[in-house]
């Protein structure tokens, strides 16, 4: 029966209080943590930790603004993340010295950025089921990467590069700068040009949209292909602050940018959702991150609550759409 | 079935209709588009339920509140779609849902023993191991009619169910129903192929406005008759001509050939002129203006604008050519609806509100606002998703985007479907204004009296070809539905 | 492209686009027996087929789940979650208790995954993903991120070893798995209808087979078999381990569709996935017999399995897929009629 039912797309809708659930949620949401936080552990609401929370959100937030884009364009989601995060992290310190460590990075980059392209083309032009692709060229990316340094864990030789990342400018930590600048640069993309335009149309309504003369495969191809990019600029960065990489280093960061996507309310039904959500979403998964640390609990094991985040989350995007379709 | 009347919102499909089949008798039902047919079958197919009036079954009065209910009630629906499962063979397919079986272990001599027999009783040659999904289209459906005789049906509606076949194929079809009618089932046949209406069935129903106008024998009947029986629907509002000075051929199209779908299709519309695209649903009328859009393929053809060939292989490319289509499916092809009404008018034209691809917030708003103000779209609140907006004013929506390409040709497919009078009504002048415009307007529409009343210059087609080019004065609702019937040729 | 599509919808290609399973698994083995002397010795196949045991079982679960259009991401985290507590709970429970606990994880998750999919509409892909991260999460919560081991090493022995000088116990399980599947699959009523299910919902459900039921077993059975694959192992090895099984997911889809299972569900036998099994075996034990490292093998399953769904999609005529979100958002008009 499934593929009978048909739901409507989903609009925001002053009526019905459904502004209150997608719009003010999130906000309360967050100054709820905010508040549970400081209750909880008398650590929490120093700038010491907070910088902390800020400097985590940074590495994933960079993915996040990739994913937003493969979420709002109905791509479903880039499984390929942990790759790319680990062929730019492996890459920019592996080449250190044959090429000197600018270089080095933006190899990292580029290295991710061409396997992105080979998902966009795969995705968007002979349009391939977007998971199991993203799976696949994952392996593959992941064992070339391991392949290209012989499985072990690389070190870096570059301290100059480190600690201007791990240093502060005015004041804010380099690495949350970098990511506040993507992350404009995402939410501008998105919001104000004709790309971003394409990528809204694409996923509200792809037959719509072709319709209209817009390049439907290059704007789902191009969101997965900023996403390894994306990826890979994260993995350099990661790799640089740390100055190690193993190859399972980006374990993990494809569900933290979900999560954060989806907790943000982005629909992944496409069409629907913005940028400044999509950090909302990651501000408050860190910041739930976070105080379970605080509080003793261990990052693997915070997947339970990740997880049931993830599957609420969806549950009721299903349901809000199955709610406009009554009215 | 008796007095049934149903209503839909905003329109009363059927009033006060009657009709009886017989057990061993071929009734057939003919119309034009949107008379009823469809909705008085889906009433007796469980689907919808009627509003006033009785159906009655062997003597005893039933009421089905679905489609299982129906089809327990021996009721069998044959729609033109054909819905059987590819991967499964022809035999597993019949016996879908009721297989034979003992203790879940599928007796494989007694499906296929079953099926073999349905397919010899209904003398098709058709394996019963082979795979639908290898047959044919004309199989598949003798295979679909197949299943519904395997579970002995008291009444089978076969809903067009020649639209898609070859004149040859068409005739293994009417053996099979013939055979079917002589076993004692009630059949119900409904086409828009009037001679074939008459070689097959014993009694016609005519419907038109949701009204029946006339059951009688097929016997003496012809063709022309009952065409005279199904035209000569009411004008329910008033549609405005402006007289336009008509220019050169803007869109010419020569020879366009879409395979199994239409063939050898050339029309010509000029500037300032409206041309109407009349035929019967499933004529490839749709499919005539997709494929000149770009988003059908195409087998061979050329097609002109403004004298010039232009090669459309998306719709980015007719875009760019000055052609702009406002499609059938509104929902499907037309707006995005989670988008605000801004964000749909504009879509197409970014280009043109944008510089190196930032869009400039303010003239696209104020493109949008123009456009909606033009329209009258209601309320004029261009920042609300598109789902928030009635039919009409959504329709209005998907025009504005077009009007907003400054299109050279328009082509409109059924663009007052399920639109409300007043929305009706605006969307007729804007067409007329376009028109005085200077625009090349395409109009397909079901409603021939609307065809009649816009159109400048009107061509038929019938099964996938041209049959007829009809000026304003020559064209009127027997000669379109003669042509549109495929009568014209034979008479 | 055009020139592509049409040397790939010749009757030769598809043919052998058709038993491609055979084709490969003949490729295959010639090239792993070339490169690994006694590889046809029976005790060598014994070997790498006890090796490929795990793998094949949750690939059975995911063949039904797979034929029906939906998929299973969460069997990687089902396997080791099942271990664990195959392991973990060997004080509490017994040995032989613990084991059928484990089965009975693997079982639930699979309830839970039904639950997602079939009552909450939750697209198969997404809700699997979720379940994926949550029973992963899981594993790492209740070992606190550390393997653990059984108390006694010798019982979990008997799973592996061979039994007779032939096959060990899981190669069997594996074996009568695929044999019953295949009966099931072919021979019942209930298994005629997951291809009916599987190739068009509609029609399946317009006849009267409730597809809601169907697809909600599949995800319990790929969850049992999950389950089972994770006791196995974890018995073989005396160690339940919260990583366990994360390259598995990607593996065994591709062993199904190198099967020959179509992603998009309606087509595909299980002797197909036996034989995607076997290929994905005579490689491994070719690749290690070679030293060559483990990350060399993912390469050539990844790339194996990129390659066959792309042929698939410029091979098929239908771009309809089940698997993307079309199952879940307004249908496109009407169904083509399935023949075009």
């Amino acid at each position: 029966m499934t593929s009978a039912h048909t739901l409507p797309p989903r609009v925001t809708d002053e009526k019905r209080g459904r502004k209150l659930l997608g719009g003010i949620a999130l906000p309360v949401g967050i100054l709820a943590l905010l508040i549970a936080g400081s209750v909880l552990s008398e650590q929490f609401l120093t700038a010491r930790n907070l910088t902390n929370v800020l400097i985590n959100m940074s590495i994933v937030g960079i993915i996040v603004v990739g994913m937003t884009f493969v979420f709002i364009v109905r791509g479903l989601a880039d499984l390929s993340v942990p790759a790319m995060v680990a062929i730019g992290a492996l890459l920019a310190l592996g080449l250190q010295p044959a090429l000197g460590s600018l270089p080095a990075a933006m190899f990292g980059v580029a290295a991710a950025s061409c396997a992105g392209l080979i998902n966009g083309l795969l995705i968007g032009y002979a349009r391939l089921n977007p998971v199991i692709t993203t799976l696949a060229t994952g392996t593959i990316v992941l064992g070339v990467a391991q392949a290209a340094v012989g499985g072990v864990i690389v070190y870096g030789d570059s301290p100059g590069l480190q600690s201007f990342l791990t240093g502060r400018l005015l004041g804010v930590p380099v690495i949350v700068l970098i990511f506040l600048a993507v992350a404009l640069g995402g939410h501008l993309l998105l919001s104000r040009t004709t790309f971003g335009r394409w990528v809204y149309a694409t996923g509200a309504n792809p037959d719509a949209t072709k319709a209209s003369a817009v390049p439907l495969r290059f704007t789902k191809g191009a969101a997965f292909w900023m996403t390894a990019t994306l990826s890979g600029f994260s993995g350099v960065l990661l790799g640089l602050t740390l100055q190690t990489a193993r190859p399972g280093v980006g374990t993990g960061y494809e569900f933290d940018a979900i999560t954060a996507v989806v907790v943000g309310g982005v629909s992944l039904l496409g069409g629907f959702g913005n940028m400044p959500r999509a950090l909302g979403g990651l501000l408050l998964v860190t910041l739930l991150s976070n105080i379970m640390v605080l509080n003793g609990i261990a990052t693997e094991s915070q997947g339970l609550v990740m997880g049931a985040l993830i599957a609420a989350a969806v549950a009721l995007d299903v349901y809000l759409r199955r709610r406009g379709g009554a009215s | 079935m008796e007095g049934i009347t149903k209503a839909f919102p905003g329109v009363k499909a059927l009033t006060d209709v009657d009709l009886t089949a017989r057990a061993g008798e071929v009734h057939a039902i003919v119309g034009e588009n949107g008379a009823g047919k469809s909705t008085l079958m889906k009433i007796l197919a469980g689907v919808h339920t009627p509003d006033e009036g009785t159906i009655t079954l062997d003597g005893e009065q039933v009421r089905f509140g679905s489609p299982l209910e129906a089809k327990q009630n021996g009721i069998g629906m044959v729609y033109q779609e054909i819905n059987l499962v590819p991967d499964l063979s022809v035999a597993e397919n019949i016996g879908l849902g009721n297989m034979p079986a003992s203790g879940g272990m599928i007796r494989r001599k007694a499906l296929h023993d079953r099926a073999r027999e349905v397919l010899e009783e209904l003398h098709t040659r058709i394996p019963p191991q082979e795979l639908v999904g290898r047959l044919s289209v004309s199989q598949q459906q003798l295979v679909e009619i197949a299943k519904i005789y395997a579970r002995q049906p008291r009444i089978v509606v076969l809903d067009e169910p020649t639209s898609s076949l070859s004149h040859h194929e068409a005739e293994a079809l009417f053996a099979v129903v013939e055979r079917m009618r002589n076993s004692g089932i009630a059949i119900i046949y409904i086409s828009h192929r009037l001679r074939e209406v008459l070689e097959i069935s014993d009694r016609v129903t005519v419907l038109r406005d949701g009204r029946m106008i006339d059951c009688r024998s097929a016997q003496g009947l012809t063709p022309k008759e009952m065409i005279s029986l199904m035209v000569g629907r009411d004008l329910d509002d008033v549609f405005p001509k402006q007289a336009v000075e008509i220019g050169e051929p803007v869109l010419e199209v020569r020879g366009l050939t879409r395979l199994g779908v239409f063939e050898d299709v050339s029309l010509t519309v000029r500037a300032g002129e409206i041309v109407g695209l009349a035929g019967l649903v499933g004529a490839g009328r749709t499919e005539v203006a997709r494929a000149i859009f770009g988003l059908d393929r195409l087998d061979a053809g050329q097609i002109l604008v403004g004298g010039e060939e232009i090669r459309v292989r998306s719709p980015r490319s007719a875009v760019r050519a000055g052609i702009a289509y406002v499609p059938e499916d509104r929902k499907r092809d037309g707006v995005a609806l989670s988008l605000t009404v801004k964000d749909n008018i504009a879509l197409p034209v970014l280009h043109r509100v944008s510089t190196l691809g930032w869009v400039l917030r303010r003239p696209e708003r104020e493109l949008a606002q123009q456009k909606a103000e033009d329209l009258h779209i209601s309320p004029p609140v261009v920042d609300r998703p598109a789902a928030t907006f009635s039919g009409g004013n959504q329709q209005k929506v998907v025009l504005a985007k077009w009007l907003a390409t400054n299109p050279k040709v328009l082509i409109l497919d059924e663009p007052t479907r399920g639109v409300d009078v007043g929305a009706k009504a605006d969307i007729h002048t804007i067409i007329g204004e376009l028109a005085a415009q200077g625009v090349a307007v395409l109009m397909i529409s079901s409603e021939l009296p609307e065809v009649l009343a816009v159109s400048d210059r009107v061509y038929v087609l019938h099964e996938g070809r041209l049959t007829a080019e009809l000026s304003r004065d020559d064209a009127d609702e027997e000669s379109v539905m003669t042509a549109a019937t495929g009568e014209g040729a034979a008479a | 492209m055009n020139a592509l599509k049409k040397i790939c919808e010749s009757p030769a290609v598809l043919t052998l686009i058709h038993y491609r399973v055979v084709v490969i698994l003949v490729v295959a083995v010639i090239l792993s027996a070339s490169l690994v002397p006694g590889l046809t010795e029976f005790r060598t196949l014994s070997l790498s087929l006890d090796r490929a045991a795990t793998l094949g079982l949750v690939a059975v679960g995911l063949t039904v789940v797979l034929l029906l259009g939906k998929l299973d991401l969460s069997v990687g985290s089902i396997l080791a979650l099942s271990g664990i507590a195959a392991i973990g709970l060997q004080p509490q429970l017994g040995q032989l208790g613990a084991a059928a606990f484990g089965v009975c994880v693997g079982l639930l998750a699979g309830v839970l995954n039904g639950v997602l999919v079939v009552l909450m509409q939750i697209n198969s892909l997404v809700a699997t993903l979720a379940s994926m991260i949550f029973l992963r999460a899981m594993c790492h919560f209740v070992t606190e991120s550390n393997p653990i081991s059984g108390a006694d090493p010798l019982f979990g022995l008997a799973v592996s070893r061979s039994l007779g000088g032939t096959f060990s116990l899981r190669t069997f399980i594996f074996l009568i798995a695929i044999v019953l599947l295949f009966l099931w699959l072919t021979y019942t009523v209930a298994g005629r209808h997951v291809y009916a299910v599987g190739s068009n919902e509609d029609a399946a459900t317009a006849s009267g087979v409730r597809s809601g039921r169907y697809i909600f077993g599949a995800f319990v059975f790929s969850g049992l078999m999950a389950g089972t694959a994770g006791v196995m192992q974890s018995l073989a090895t005396n160690t339940g381990s919260p990583v366990f099984g994360s390259t598995v997911t990607l593996t065994a889809i591709a062993a199904v569709v190198i099967g020959g299972t179509r992603l998009e569900g309606g087509r595909g036998s299980a002797l197909g996935t036996l034989g995607g099994v076997l290929v994905l075996a005579a490689i491994t034990t070719a690749l290690e017999y070679e030293s060559v490292p483990s990350y060399y093998q993912n390469i050539v399953t990844g790339s194996i399995l990129l390659l066959l769904i792309l042929l698939d999609r410029i091979a098929s005529n239908s771009p309809r897929s089940a698997l993307s979100l079309s199952s879940l958002l307004p249908v496109r008009s009407k169904e083509q009629s399935p023949a075009r």
